[in-house]
């Protein structure tokens, strides 16, 4: 198929899913500060804005009711839910002749949705029900995409963006709620936190803030089966990173990705594939307490950048072919 | 509806249905009987169903001056307009003649040796300050010299039925997916209608024009050549044709960005890599094709695309430089054209053409504008005309003025009382001015879908049919070689089935 439109697809993929799970950490910290004091209030905006990669782009005093503002409705900022949906649905019209009719007409209706929405003051007043509009509608569309589209290339680079997307997400999820708790302790409870001593204590609140947490990756009552009780951030962490059946876990989206990019390739060698399999295999075979030895956040770190690596990779292969004429300028200048 | 023509009037015009002593015409009786079966209520459920036919298919055109592109919905008429198999045989042979003869011309301009020019049929002056003429297009190559490959020629009917030639359209004509739409959608309204007509289809289009396509590549191209439209986007007035056709030829619809030249060659960026392009059908006009050798600022062309075509390693369908024979003061010499390359008489007539630059002709033009017709050469789509008898005095003054100021700019013609056509207004029908852009392909020959679009100036009176001025449309049936046989009346249940 045409490069360009796979790319659209594949961008597609990828800004409903930013949109979705955008939402979803803007509610999570939302709700969990609620209950906080107001200086670790400022720093868990802070914070979310620095996981998200947005802090300078942000540059303005940490207000909560501001740094809300910029994450969902500022059209300027192009991580935000409003832009994210807009370039989602530009992207999706312009391949309107190849998706189904069903999937633009979901797309286009989030789009319709949020303008007809007063954003700004349901932030102000109750932002609960535009989140949770943002992430089933969202759903929706990927729903409706699996039940309307045949299993062709553009399909399966909206997929291959989604999935990348989604794990690149989950580790920023976990990223931001670690460095959270980190900030809130002192040296002592880091370690305490880091080994799960915390969460058996009596801090209640943290317990509430891990539980936040595993909603917002739709993984709470998946946990409670598997772990019953118990809410160790040990459990929570390995459960959202390495948990190879829960939809929202990285090693899930990563072995999701590996499928449809394997399948893309047809045989061909990849740099893209050859990179997404070291990514998923250096989390596969990684034993939890070892992650927290070489330090959560810097792990985190590592796999968003292998990620994104990745994701060059694919635009390399796939969507930015050179010809090879141009090439040779390109190295004889 | 018993009543179907009751009272209707045909106003002194030519009119396609009723004949001059008010009976209906043989070709049309059958259809006629089959309508009158049906009752009044009946007639609007079948509008309703087209209508939901073509609002569910987004069959639409984009008119521009609005941010969000408005799309409109191009009205079909109920009743088809039927040409009988011998008329359409004249309006085969002469269209495929004048295409011949064009792209003959267009040839020997380009790449031959200028003889029209040379030996004074058509004054070099007047070909070199045509707005369509490119002086990029000298030396690049056309297989079979199928330079126009899709044509649509305007034609109308005057006072006496007699078929003339309004306009060329060679560069880009629009209007086939409306063509094979109001086709498919007539089959579906008035089905038995059809039966007893033997009407030929259209639906070869597509296939035919790939054919057409993969006949004009390049030498180089091997025995699988690949084709490809070519669009300016999605915000093109013709954008859903150009989707149409890609579909109907099962080929990739690009944008410019999506090729890319390579010493000389031309290819589209796929997820596999560069695929090698060896025929683009192009529906985007020259000056924005290649902004290394046309508007620099064009972000919808291809760099190097020209030269590519000069390497002869790329076709680009339809040519370019072609506007410069579908100038309307070109047009004038087209009859000229026929008999200098072909030596045949021309079996199309031109429209009475006064060509303004010329002294006597312009005084005498002048003298009577507002009986005339007055239009810009360069111009497609009805815009910047003077229709002389409609026209205020100080409209005629000022066209006299812009006439004198760029007396190459205009042409008048003698104005054409343009045949009518009964047309379903309201709940009765009432006679519509009609023309016909019947549709020419040219690969190694040169054919013609049978039909074409008949367009409808909807609007009483009006005889502009262009869609962006209040046109609307009409299936365009050609009768096979044997008779259509007119059946008895219908039973009331037959009538009721139809």
């Amino acid at each position: 198929m045409l490069a360009r439109l796979a790319e659209n697809l594949f961008w597609a993929g990828r800004y409903i899913e930013r949109a979705e799970d955008t939402a979803r950490m803007v509610d999570v910290t939302y709700h969990t500060q609620l209950e906080s004091p107001y200086g670790e209030v400022a720093l868990a905006w802070q914070q979310l804005l620095e996981v998200l990669h947005l802090d300078a782009a942000y540059g303005a005093p940490i207000e909560p009711l501001s740094v809300m503002r910029f994450l969902v409705l500022d059209p300027h900022n192009p991580g935000s839910i409003t832009a994210s949906v807009a370039r989602a649905r530009e992207n999706t019209r312009s391949v309107r002749e190849l998706v189904s009719s069903e999937l633009w007409e979901a797309v286009n209706e989030l789009h319709l949705a949020l303008g007809a929405r007063d954003l700004a003051r349901e932030l102000e007043e109750q932002p609960y029900e535009l989140f949770r509009t943002v992430s089933r509608m969202s759903m929706t569309i990927y729903g409706v995409a699996s039940e309307t589209m045949p299993r062709d290339e553009g399909w399966r680079f909206m997929a291959l963006g989604r999935m990348l997307e989604r794990a690149e997400m989950t580790c920023r999820l976990i990223d931001v709620r670690y460095a959270q708790l980190e900030a809130m302790s002192g040296p002592s409870q880091r370690l305490a936190a880091a080994t799960g001593e915390a969460a058996r204590g009596p801090d209640r609140t943290d317990f509430h803030h891990w539980i936040a947490v595993l909603k917002s990756a739709s993984a709470f009552e998946s946990y409670r089966r598997r772990y019953r009780s118990s809410m160790d951030p040990a459990d929570v962490v390995e459960f959202l990173l390495l948990e190879p059946d829960l939809p929202r876990s990285v090693l899930f989206c990563l072995g999701a990705a590996r499928h449809q990019l394997d399948t893309l390739r047809d045989g061909r060698s990849s740099r893209a594939a050859r990179r997404l399999g070291r990514a998923a295999a250096s989390l596969e075979f990684r034993d939890v307490a070892e992650l927290f030895d070489v330090g959560l956040p810097s792990f985190l770190e590592g796999v968003q950048q292998e990620i994104a690596e990745v994701a060059e990779s694919i635009a390399d292969e796939f969507f930015h072919h050179q010809p090879s004429g141009a090439l040779h300028a390109i190295a004889a200048g | 509806m018993a009543g179907l023509l009751d009272g209707y009037r045909t106003d002194g015009f030519f009119d396609e249905v009723v004949g001059d002593d008010g009976s209906v015409r043989e070709h049309y009786q059958a259809l006629i009987q089959r309508l009158r079966g049906l009752t009044p209520g009946e007639l609007e459920r079948r509008e309703r169903i087209r209508d939901a036919l073509f609002r569910s298919a987004g069959i639409t055109f984009t008119v521009y001056g609005d941010d969000a592109g408005v799309e409109r919905t191009f009205p079909m008429d109920l009743l088809p307009r039927i040409i009988p198999a011998a008329e359409w045989a004249q309006i085969e042979a002469g269209v495929i003649q004048r295409v011949t003869a064009l792209n003959r011309f267009l040839e020997d301009l380009y790449v031959g040796e200028q003889a029209a020019v040379h030996d004074g049929v058509v004054p070099r002056w007047l070909v070199h300050t045509a707005e369509g003429f490119r002086r990029q297009a000298f030396g690049i190559p056309v297989p079979h010299a199928a330079r126009c490959l899709v044509s649509g020629v305007d034609l109308v009917r005057d006072e006496q039925g007699r078929y003339v030639v309004l306009e060329d359209n060679l560069r880009n004509p629009s209007g086939i997916s409306y063509v094979l739409e109001n086709r498919a959608a007539m089959t579906r309204v008035l089905p038995l209608a059809f039966a007893e007509q033997r009407v030929r289809p259209v639906d070869h289009y597509g296939p035919m024009l790939l054919r057409a396509l993969q006949e004009v590549a390049p030498p180089s191209a091997g025995e699988h050549p690949t084709a490809v439209v070519l669009t300016p986007g999605v915000f093109n007035a013709a954008y859903f044709e150009h989707v149409f056709l890609a579909r109907q030829m099962g080929i990739e619809l690009v944008e410019g960005r999506d090729l890319v030249v390579d010493e000389h060659v031309v290819h589209m960026r796929t997820t596999q890599g560069l695929k090698r392009v060896d025929v683009i059908y192009r529906r985007i006009d020259d000056d924005f094709l290649d902004p290394v050798v046309f508007r620099p600022d064009s972000a919808l062309g291809v760099p190097g695309l020209l030269s590519a075509a000069r390497a002869g390693n790329v076709t680009i369908a339809n040519a370019v430089g072609n506007g410069v024979a579908d100038d309307k003061a070109v047009y004038a010499f087209v009859p000229d054209l026929i008999r200098f390359y072909l030596g045949e008489e021309p079996i199309l007539p031109n429209v009475q053409t006064y060509l303004l630059w010329n002294d006597e002709q312009r005084a005498e033009v002048l003298a009577r504008l507002g009986e005339l017709v007055v239009k810009p050469v360069a111009e497609s789509g009805g815009f910047g005309m003077l229709i002389g008898p409609h026209a205020t005095d100080a409209e005629v003054a000022a066209m006299a003025e812009r006439v004198q100021a760029d007396p190459r700019g205009y042409i008048a013609q003698e104005v054409v009382g343009l045949s009518r056509h009964p047309t379903l207004v309201g709940d009765h029908l009432a006679g519509r001015h009609v023309d016909l852009r019947p549709f020419a392909i040219a690969g190694e020959t040169v054919e013609v879908v049978p039909g074409g679009l008949t367009r409808v100036a909807l609007r009483e009176g009006s005889l502009v049919v262009n869609s962006s001025q209040g046109g609307g449309s009409k299936d365009t049936w050609v009768l096979d070689e044997v008779a259509g046989v007119v059946a008895d009346g219908p039973t009331k249940e037959e009538a009721a089935a139809c």
